[in-house]
């Protein structure tokens, strides 16, 4: 096993290789890690992640913008890929599966791309339907998988307004299935009322959550672990 | 004063006796396409359908305009990409880009704008929506249309996610682009001109600075929308989404008769920062507040417009077709009764 200094040095590594969007650097600091016997789960939360984590920081105090953002993606899936046929089945009691994809009318996929980026982080079975997505499409996949989460994506007013329809059909046949609709036409008002379970108006904000909820399953993990 | 004649002065700067409530974006509504017993997928494709379904929002509720075209891919379209128009969709769906012109970056240098541009894809058809509309209802309200912005129209005949990761790491392949880009933008404005707008719309919607840092904004984008503002005749706006605070000094001077500012926007500080002179369009939510909105919201929000300093009550983007016809009447009486108070 690694001593704790070389371990700190290689987190380090994929933490500013995501920061710094180098796909290089995050390569070989993944790489790294798993020569000198590391747990890989725990290089993508406390290297990858925790690299996002201050990208998505730099957005807010807008140091980064979308472009720096979709490079930064590239370099922690640049390490994700190396990493993540090394992770152990995490057991955090959900299932974890999603169906994503952006709706039909709307060929913008940059925000749903980001969310998606968190769910494989997270290790989510994550089924993409891509872009320009028909309704009833998100309705039969969420079926056939039995995902217990459902995201919506639109970048265009123009095409937001087929999600509640896409809502009430899937909530109709599956009323536990979780619901995020996201996009920059989006809000929590239209999300309550279209029944929604959760909202993102914009990739930084999708991001965000997305960060959230996987800094949420991290700690779960550091419980279990220290029980 | 008619509304042609508002429109007109509030372009040129001059004394009006209210703001006037207009768009130059798409607005057409669901209530007049049914009446007119047309389809929405079907207006794309078809002049006199483009033509009446535009004139009907002036018709039926006064709105003090008629805009063509009412979909984004009328460039595109014509520089090569194939466009879908959801024949079969039952609702509404505006008409996406199925096919891109770039599919690399290296293809990036190779595109070349058509010699016969300007008799390609939907433009011909567009100048005579252009013309019908104009003889319809031309005397009565301002007729404009609009084009996308460089960037947008890069975004639409290649990867966004390339383009924007480009602009970064290649600025000045993009810069070639977006150059080419602002030509084939002009060659078809020329023709809107000719077949008779009163005004024109630069929707430069992918460039906002909830994207784009105000330096690439500067660096990149200004320059080819400065290069469109020199080639117009016309009055002309240029239109930016989200938060444009931090944008509006290069906006007001990329050489446009107008801004366009969408809801995000602080227009009071907008209004200070440019002074009374500048022409301000803008900005209340076309869906959350003119289509989901109750009567007095839709009130409310027009009064702020107003009193923020507005030049003319003008949408964040297009208005959405659903838009129950109350509110298109509350929104127009409105700025009726408030609009003169300045």
């Amino acid at each position: 096993m690694a001593d704790d200094a070389k371990k700190k040095e290689i987190f380090e590594k994929l933490r500013n290789g995501v920061i710094q969007y180098d796909e290089d650097a995050c390569r070989e600091g993944a790489q790294e890690a798993l020569d000198a016997g590391l747990d890989a789960n725990e290089a993508i939360f406390d290297g990858l992640v925790s690299g996002m984590e201050e990208v998505g920081r730099l957005f807010e105090a807008q140091e980064y913008f979308v472009p720096e953002i979709l490079m930064c993606a590239d370099a922690l899936y640049a390490g994700l890929d190396i990493l993540k046929p090394h992770c152990k089945q995490m057991d955090l009691g959900v299932k974890g599966s999603v169906v994503i994809g952006t709706v039909e009318g709307d060929v913008h996929d940059i925000g749903k791309n980001l969310v998606k980026m968190m769910f494989d982080v997270a290790g989510f079975n994550v089924y993409d339907l891509g872009r320009d997505v028909p309704l009833d499409k998100f309705v039969e996949e969420q079926l056939k998988t039995d995902s217990e989460l459902v995201c919506l994506s639109a970048m265009m007013t123009t095409s937001m307004v087929g999600m509640p329809k896409v809502i009430e059909k899937i909530k109709e046949k599956n009323p536990d299935c979780m619901i995020m609709i996201g996009g920059a036409p989006t809000s929590k008002e239209l999300a309550d009322k279209w029944g929604a379970d959760g909202y993102a108006e914009d990739a930084s904000n999708a991001l965000k959550e997305a960060i959230k909820m996987v800094a949420f399953l991290k700690k779960l993990r550091d419980e279990k672990l220290k029980k | 004063m008619n509304s042609r004649e508002r429109v007109l002065k509030v372009f040129k700067g001059e004394q009006v006796d209210r703001v006037p409530c207009f768009s130059g974006m798409g607005n057409v509504t669901e209530a007049a396409i049914n009446q007119l017993g047309y389809k929405f997928a079907g207006i794309h494709l078809d002049a006199k359908m483009m033509a009446d379904t535009a004139a009907s929002t002036y018709k039926m509720f006064g709105f003090e305009c008629g805009v063509a075209p009412v979909d984004l891919c009328v460039e595109a379209e014509a520089l090569g990409c194939v466009i879908n128009v959801y024949p079969q969709a039952e609702g509404i769906l505006y008409p996406t880009i199925k096919e891109k012109l770039i599919h690399n970056e290296g293809e990036m240098d190779s595109v070349k704008i058509p010699s016969d541009l300007a008799s390609r894809g939907r433009v011909p058809l567009l100048m005579e929506a252009i013309r019908l509309m104009k003889s319809d209802i031309g005397s009565e309200v301002a007729v404009g249309s609009y084009v996308l912005g460089p960037f947008t129209l890069a975004g639409q005949i290649m990867e966004l996610n390339d383009l924007l990761k480009l602009s970064f790491k290649k600025p000045d392949k993009v810069a070639r682009l977006l150059d080419l880009m602002a030509d084939a933008i002009i060659i078809v404005a020329k023709e809107y001109e000719k077949a008779g707008i009163d005004y024109i719309t630069v929707r430069e919607m992918g460039a906002t600075s909830d994207v784009l840092s105000p330096r690439v904004f500067k660096n990149l984008i200004m320059p080819p929308l400065q290069k469109i503002s020199r080639e117009l005749k016309v009055s002309s706006v240029l239109h930016i989404c989200g938060k444009t605070n931090d944008i509006v000094i290069p906006m007001a001077e990329a050489g446009y008769t107008a801004i366009s500012v969408e809801q995000k926007n602080d227009v009071a500080e907008t209004r200070k920062k440019l002074g009374p002179g500048a022409v301000i369009f803008g900005n209340y939510d076309p869906y959350n507040v003119l289509v989901s909105g109750p009567e007095e919201l839709v009130r409310a929000t027009m009064r702020k417009c107003i009193d923020d300093g507005v030049s003319a009550i003008w949408p964040g983007c297009d208005i959405w077709p659903t838009v129950p016809p109350e509110n298109m009447k509350a929104m127009m009486d409105e700025t009726i009764k408030y609009g003169g108070k300045n």
